[in-house]
């Protein structure tokens, strides 16, 4: 069997999977059996079916797994948005579209991703001025400064773009740098390292995702974008006492910046006592967390259990963004969540199966990075919703709501698959004796 | 590279491993306690769609149902409380939005169905579900009775039977009315008098004079002294440079133990008292429960525990420092919630030894299948059977011809105790009455307090404490009842 026939084999139960969903939430919404809001659905498995499509002519080798992957992530979000909001469900189907139409441009318009390397330096710099740009004039909601109004109601998180962009950069830098990093060169407190101009971006980094703790006021950003930088380098020097020493300073940092900003220092209180005040500031978490114990091992299903009320206000504030995965243990219980948490493992399983199998340092660092981006963002946000990490405003890939979000992870899919195709179409030309360029 | 490639992976999927770990913590292990919050919305909601069981009297008075209404195509239910005000505090509320007390919180596992195996299975299936309905030992007309005696007043009366511990009245006083409570609920906290306040349970007075019923049962039981003992009174005695009087500084000069009960002369009691000492006189109290929280089927917050309090924290019985001769008399921070003090009469009436109170008899689904029966148990022993005898015998003179002369029944013996707490203001005496009846076969023992009165526990508690004991005896037992 062909990848591509493999891939549809698969998408097919993806997508079944969303319909079903979808269905069952209007099933429940107006107790009569209902087919759902088709004309949302039919556009969004066109998407799907013309990326699909778009594999077979310009990327035939790529990974057959992730596409599927993908649909099953984001009909579970489309149902779920359906059932707190139909209007949430229209709105997410055009970013989707969007995001479909993103993906097919990177496929189509760059069938080598090595070209990124070269514009490493620019792409770094777009980063940071990306993120100064959202700090300086970024609008605050929720308490965190990470959109920009860009006319019309609409806002974009610039954030979502510049962690691909680091990606990016780091990919190049650390490719161009690992020798240098990887060989300790002094020994300092009893620890090999190497030279403090190799090292200085490290230092540089963790005071830069400090300084978006307290400028942005968020610490998933930070979190995620330090992690991302850390299990890059650790990929590009594999050494774990990097990680060790990223980890302790950023711990450390953040610690002290707890202590002395009384506001960070407020929301890591509802984070370890949000019983002390139900009302206030630990409403948010404690309503999630009897969401959670509301659905207990199976969940009432798709729309059935109480996360809105009558009025159609969700119980639980920015419960379709950062407390999707509430609704999700709400819904469908213990075990419907564990088998969304198992398709994140399948998707960074597949990621980094993608690095492994690339062919230069790059490719690896790239795809491995894009794969740690969409894992970290996962695992933070499900964390913060768990009550394990300090509750954050980031994302939950492909599932939560947000223009934004969605467009930036179909492109980073779009990437490792370009990245998947290159390196089994090289595989494929060295059989055949055919030079790579 | 590979090889960190794959470590990170790992590393990634441990992280996703304790997610799950976590998460089954608050879905599963969790999800329990989270539920019982009484701020959880959810259970709120899903209050509205379990078809709560009723509660009903001993006389088969429905007290608590539930009355189903339609809403966009769903059946809900409601609570509906068909003798609105009658034993408000007792039967308790269950709105989504006031959370639950009384019995409808301390049996809501019940009511609410959910107990067993089956409520797993009717949550699975999505079915509505079905409580089981409460049979209790109160009876509506001694309740009544009792809270029509209390009417316009602040105060409780309780009626138990001494011999299993059945609670047959509960009156608090002032009450509400429980339909108001989803209606209006503010109004209700509005009301001076704080008729949330269950005063049978929750209320705590002193106990005046009625505390001598437990000095004279440790009297007794030293061996040193008997129902004949002599005393002489010269109105006055004296402890700690501070002198105690009796009531309206009378002098009773020579009389006995039985005298001195029956006109309860303080200076008696309180030479007793101190003779006593703290330790010995504290070991009687915790025998009769004071200091123990008292274990009638109420939800614990809002039955208060009996005993010597000093800026709100409760102290042990038998410290050893203690004004002893002031405690004997019901002075020195007392303060004892009236069934308490039921308690104690039905203690002394079931010849020493202290039944649990009980309101639940049985627990029975709509089917008939009875879960729960309640069987009458043993607290403790207060005395010996001889000791609770004399007591008994020297309460009887203390109505038949002496403070509790008021309580008396036509053709029948009534046993008893009357108390007046002082306050400082005269118009604002808490007045007592406790005992029992018949004497030589005790059916009832009951508990009366009237706050702020400017009467006495003779005047105003007996009178009272005669009319519901009157009523518990007319009704006779209840049938089919096993009595343990």
């Amino acid at each position: 069997m062909s990848l591509r026939a493999r891939e549809a084999g698969f998408l097919i139960p993806a997508l079944i999977l969303g319909l079903l969903g979808l269905a069952a939430g209007a099933s429940a919404r107006t107790d009569s059996l209902q087919a759902g809001p088709w004309e949302t659905a039919l556009g969004v498995v066109m998407v799907f079916v013309v990326m699909h499509a778009v594999l077979r002519l310009r990327a035939p080798l790529s990974d057959p797994y992730l596409v599927p992957l993908m649909a099953a992530l984001t009909g579970i979000g489309l149902a779920m948005l359906y059932r707190i909001d139909p209007g949430l469900a229209g709105d997410q189907a055009l970013w989707v579209t969007l995001g479909g139409i993103v993906f097919c441009a990177v496929i189509v318009f760059m069938p080598d991703h090595r070209v990124l390397e070269r514009y490493r330096y620019v792409i770094g710099v777009a980063a940071v001025l990306l993120l100064v740009f959202t700090m300086a004039f970024g609008t605050e909601v929720n308490g965190s400064r990470l959109w920009i109004e860009i006319g019309g109601g609409q806002r974009v998180q610039p954030g979502e773009l510049a962690k691909v962009l680091m990606v990016i950069f780091l990919a190049g830098y650390l490719r161009e740098k690992r020798e240098v990093l990887a060989i300790p060169t002094q020994r300092r407190l009893g620890m090999n390292l190497p030279a403090p101009r190799h090292l200085a971006p490290i230092v540089v980094l963790w005071g830069a995702a400090l300084a978006v703790v307290v400028v942005l006021n968020d610490f998933g950003t930070a979190l995620l974008f330090f992690g991302v930088f850390l299990a890059m380098l650790y990929l590009a020097t594999s050494r774990a006492l990097y990680m060790a020493l990223g980890i302790g300073l950023f711990v450390a940092g953040s610690l002290a910046i707890w202590a002395a900003v009384p506001r960070i220092g407020a929301r890591m209180d509802s984070w370890l006592h949000p019983f002390d005040d139900v009302q206030g500031t630990g409403y948010q978490m404690v309503q999630s967390l009897y969401a959670l114990a509301d659905g207990g091992v199976v969940g009432p299903g798709f729309g059935r259990a109480l996360l809105v009320t009558e009025g159609g206000t969700p119980r639980i504030p920015a419960l379709e963004t950062d407390f999707i995965f509430s609704a999700v243990s709400n819904d469908l219980g213990y075990v419907g969540a564990i088998g969304v948490m198992l398709l994140y493992v399948l998707l960074m399983a597949r990621g980094f199966a993608i690095a492994t199998a690339a062919r230069d340092g790059f490719s690896k660092l790239l795809a491995g990075g894009l794969t740690a981006v969409v894992g970290l963002q996962a695992f933070i946000i499900i964390g913060g919703v768990v009550r394990l990490v300090p509750l954050t405003g980031v994302t939950l890939p492909f599932i939560s709501y947000g223009g934004s979000s969605v467009v930036v992870n179909f492109g980073i899919a779009a990437l490792l698959l370009v990245i998947s195709h290159r390196s089994r179409q090289g595989l494929v030309e060295a059989v055949r004796g055919i030079p790579t360029t | 590279m590979n090889r960190s490639i794959r470590i990170l992976y790992l590393t990634l999927a441990v992280g996703f491993a304790v997610l799950v770990l976590m998460l089954g913590y608050w879905q599963v292990v969790a999800a329990g306690g989270l539920d019982e919050r009484a701020d959880n919305p959810y259970t709120m909601e899903r209050q509205r769609l379990v078809d709560r069981g009723r509660i009903i009297s001993a006389d088969k008075v429905i007290l608590a149902e539930s009355i189903t209404y339609r809403e966009k195509g769903t059946k809900y239910y409601r609570r509906y409380y068909p003798q609105g005000a009658l034993a408000a505090q007792v039967v308790g509320y269950a709105t989504p939005e006031q959370g639950a007390t009384g019995l409808e919180q301390h049996y809501n596992r019940y009511l609410a169905g959910s107990y067993g195996t089956g409520a797993i299975l009717d949550r699975l299936r999505e079915e509505t579900k079905e409580g089981a309905d409460i049979r209790l030992t109160l009876d509506t007309r001694v309740q009544k009775t009792a809270e029509a005696l209390l009417a316009h007043r602040h105060g409780a009366v309780v009626a138990i039977e001494p011999r299993t511990g059945k609670v047959l009245a509960l009156a608090s006083s002032p009450a509400f009315d429980l339909n108001d409570v989803s209606q209006d609920f503010a109004s209700i906290r509005r009301q001076t008098g704080a008729p949330l306040l269950n005063r049978a349970t929750g209320g705590l007075y002193p106990p005046g004079s009625t505390f001598k019923v437990v000095t004279v049962t440790a009297a007794l039981g030293t061996g040193t002294w008997s129902a004949g003992s002599t005393f002489d009174d010269k109105g006055v005695y004296v402890v700690d440079g501070r002198p105690i009087y009796n009531a309206a500084k009378h002098r009773f000069g020579l009389h006995n133990l039985t005298d001195a009960l029956t006109f309860s002369i303080n200076t008696t009691f309180a030479q007793i008292g101190d003779t006593l000492g703290g330790r010995t006189l504290g070991r009687e109290m915790t025998r009769f429960g004071f200091a123990l929280p008292t274990e009638i089927d109420l939800p614990s917050g809002e039955v208060a525990v009996s005993g010597r309090y000093r800026n709100g924290t409760l102290l042990p019985n038998d410290q050893r420092d203690e004004d002893s001769a002031r405690i004997a008399i019901g002075q020195e921070n007392l303060q004892v919630t009236p069934i308490q003090m039921a308690m104690v009469a039905g203690a002394i009436a079931n010849g020493g030894r202290m039944m649990r109170p009980y309101l639940m008899r049985r627990t029975i689904t709509r089917d008939g299948v009875v879960i729960r029966q309640q069987y009458p148990e043993e607290v403790g022993s207060v005395a010996s059977a001889y000791i609770a005898s004399e007591v008994g015998r020297m309460m009887r003179n203390v109505v038949s011809e002496g403070t509790g002369a008021r309580a008396g029944l036509a053709g029948l013996s009534v046993a008893g105790k009357t108390g007046t707490a002082e306050t400082g203001d005269p118009k604002r005496n808490q007045a007592w009455f406790i005992g029992y009846a018949p004497a030589d076969n005790p059916k009832v023992a009951v508990a009366v307090v009237i706050e702020d009165t400017s009467g006495t526990g003779g005047t105003q508690a007996a009178p009272i404490a005669g009319e519901v004991m009157r009523m518990a005896l007319s009704i006779g037992p209840v049938q089919g009842e096993p009595t343990g």
